[in-house]
């Protein structure tokens, strides 16, 4: 899909002017930015700086109060809900697992946008399950319910009902959250598989090095606000860091990677006394 | 990239416990066995109630009646007396089955029924206040729709958002239950006073002198109704994985729950209008189908033939049973309901901890 940057493909989802609260709470305000088609991109920031609250906006679980988001350049509000599920998927920060549903059970669901209530199955569910659980390696375990796996088992297991739905674009609210650092790696590499097979892939990250060492483009929110957005290596700095983190930290490559690496300095006061 | 750790596969080994699903029965066929096993309860629960004693009409009197002949005396016991109990029993446990279940599975909620939010008490309050301002037998169904809905109107307004959040419903339908029954214990304590015990009897729910007029109007309810939730379940389906995943598969997690709510609301009061404020079966008959299937739901069909089940073979038991004669059978419901309920909790909690 993406060929290149200088040809500059539409964007996956664009947001203007996205107002969005709880309450008398203002979570969102005025947000501009455009999420590029076919690349994966990471929205960084501090802790309640609006990015979840952004992911349910876009999935619209939240309502928009002003503003308006589209999806390949068409309003969402003006397109149903199935229609838009067919094309943009989302995996939430906690979804809940059913009990007493098998692997095979969980990733059928993300058939649903396809079915309706008087067409539960269709030719070509059965093939796009299958190629889901072996993308993410639990084609071994289809028979087992869910609520026996380990965390990253289940990561993987909701991934593969993300991959199901067959969706062109794809968000992910915080997708290593409560995983240890082995699962958080597969986590990211299934990511960057699915931006191979050339999806969009929007994630919630919270760790800075993962973000800048994995995604293609970071986004940095602050209080609501767009930041900065673009490649780690022109975004993350020191001075973003002390702006928008309170962090007084060193950035150094990547050993690895050579992207931006974060390193918070130690205490000066130590040394002062 | 040395520090990757081991492939995915080789870790899932040490999990050495995992066991495979324990079903001896592909889902489909266990849910359409479970279903027939039901349906020949209840049958067999309703063709008793009609069977027994001196009045009892047997099966070929039911035959030739419903060809035309059959002597009088069989076809007014089929038309005015156990017939409409038996069809009223079925149809009214059926309602509520259903009903517990689209209101479960949209607050996730095991402890949420239409009761809960107050419809029966609002019913309650309803009839307690229609026995109060008419003479004689007061058109009972009347009040109790009249407090239902008004209980529900004011859940819906007090909530702020409507029927869209779970926590808030509940908590708003706790406090309206609570004032319709103050109401209710006012009426019957202070105003009633000797003519009290009677209106007891219909103030827990009851299957004595039902015609056939209640018979087709809890008919009509399910004829509506339950096409409509057979339309709602293909969303209802993927409910229980929270809003969010709902709302992301297409589900429209708000949109679903109202119209679950509102299907839920208009069983739960047809129920309500032909057979009084029953408690428990709308609560505790989507908990006997979960623990028996064993599968994820919404069992709409299994949860209303258990409602239907428990229904009848607790009016069978207030005609039968010496120590239950004569109580009306919303005492038995959450007697019979709830053994069985709790004979599944322990056995669920047993095998979760072993």
């Amino acid at each position: 899909m993406s060929t290149g940057q200088e040809s500059a493909p539409a964007p996956a989802l664009s947001l203007e002017g996205v107002s969005v609260g709880y309450g008398e709470k203002t979570v969102l305000a005025d947000l501009g930015l455009e999420v590029p088609a076919g690349r994966f991109t990471a929205v960084i920031g501090p802790n309640g700086c609006g990015k979840s609250t952004m992911l349910k906006a876009m999935a619209r679980t939240l309502p928009v109060r002003s503003g308006r988001i589209l999806l390949d350049g068409e309003p969402l509000e003006a397109q149903r809900s199935r229609a838009v599920a067919r094309r943009l998927a989302m995996l939430p920060q906690e979804p809940v697992v059913p009990d007493g549903i098998t692997v095979r059970g969980l990733v059928d669901r993300g058939r649903h946008p396809y079915r309706s209530a008087l067409r539960r199955r269709l030719p070509g569910d059965g093939e796009a399950v299958d190629a889901a659980m072996a993308a993410t390696g639990v084609a071994e375990l289809a028979d087992v319910q869910v609520t026996d796996l380990s965390g990253g088992q289940r990561q993987r297991v909701w991934i593969a009902l993300v991959l199901a739905q067959q969706t062109a674009h794809v968000l992910l609210d915080e997708p290593t959250s409560f995983l240890d650092v082995a699962h958080q790696i597969e986590v990211l590499h299934l990511c960057q598989d699915m931006r191979a097979s050339g999806r969009t892939v929007l994630a919630v990250l919270h760790d800075l090095n993962q973000a800048a060492r994995y995604a293609d483009e970071l986004v940095v929110l602050h209080e609501g606000r767009l930041v900065v957005q673009g490649a780690p290596a022109d975004v993350l700095d020191e001075q973003l860091l002390a702006d928008v983190f309170d962090l007084d930290a060193q950035v150094a490559p990547d050993p690895q990677s050579g992207t931006p690496m974060v390193v918070p300095r130690l205490r000066q006061s130590a040394q002062a006394g | 990239m040395s520090t990757v750790p081991a492939p995915p596969a080789e870790r899932d080994a040490r999990r050495s416990e995992l066991r495979p699903t324990r079903a001896p029965l592909p889902p489909g066929l266990r849910n359409v066995l479970l279903a027939l096993v039901l349906a020949a309860i209840a049958v067999a629960a309703g063709a008793v109630t009609l069977a027994r004693g001196d009045l009892g009409v047997g099966p070929s009197d039911i035959l030739k009646v419903l060809e035309g002949g059959g002597d009088r005396r069989a076809e007014i016991i089929l038309t005015r007396m156990r017939g409409p109990r038996v069809l009223v029993g079925a149809g009214a446990g059926a309602a509520l089955g259903l009903a517990g279940t689209l209101f479960q599975t949209v607050t996730r909620n095991p402890l949420g029924s239409p009761d809960v939010i107050g419809l029966g008490a609002g019913a309650g309050a309803g009839i307690a206040l229609v026995s109060l301002v008419s003479d004689g037998p007061a058109p009972t169904w009347m009040g109790a729709l009249a407090g239902s809905a008004i209980a529900i109107g004011l859940v819906h307004a007090a909530t702020g958002r409507g029927f869209a959040s779970p926590s808030r419903l509940i908590i708003a339908g706790i406090g309206v239950a609570a004032m319709a029954l103050a109401l209710t214990q006012y009426v019957v304590a202070v105003v009633l006073r000797d003519a009290g015990s009677q209106l007891a009897g219909q103030l827990v729910g009851s299957l004595n002198s039902r015609s056939m007029q209640h018979a087709a109007m809890i008919g009509i309810v399910l004829l509506v109704c339950a096409p409509l939730a057979g339309l709602l379940r293909h969303d209802l389906t993927v409910m229980d994985m929270g809003d969010e995943m709902a709302d992301a598969l297409g589900a429209g997690a708000v949109r679903t729950r109202t119209s679950a709510i509102i299907l839920s609301v208009l069983l739960c009061a047809g129920a309500v209008a032909v057979a009084g404020p029953i408690a428990f079966v709308a609560l505790a008959a989507p908990h006997i189908s979960r623990s028996t299937l064993r599968l994820p739901g919404p069992h709409l069909l299994v949860s209303a033939l258990v409602g239907a089940v428990i229904l009848l073979v607790s009016d069978l038991a207030v005609q039968a049973v010496p120590l239950l004669d004569g109580l009306p059978v919303g005492v038995t419901t959450a007697g019979f309901g709830g053994v069985y309920l709790g004979i599944l909790l322990i056995g669920t909690w047993r095998r979760n901890s072993a």
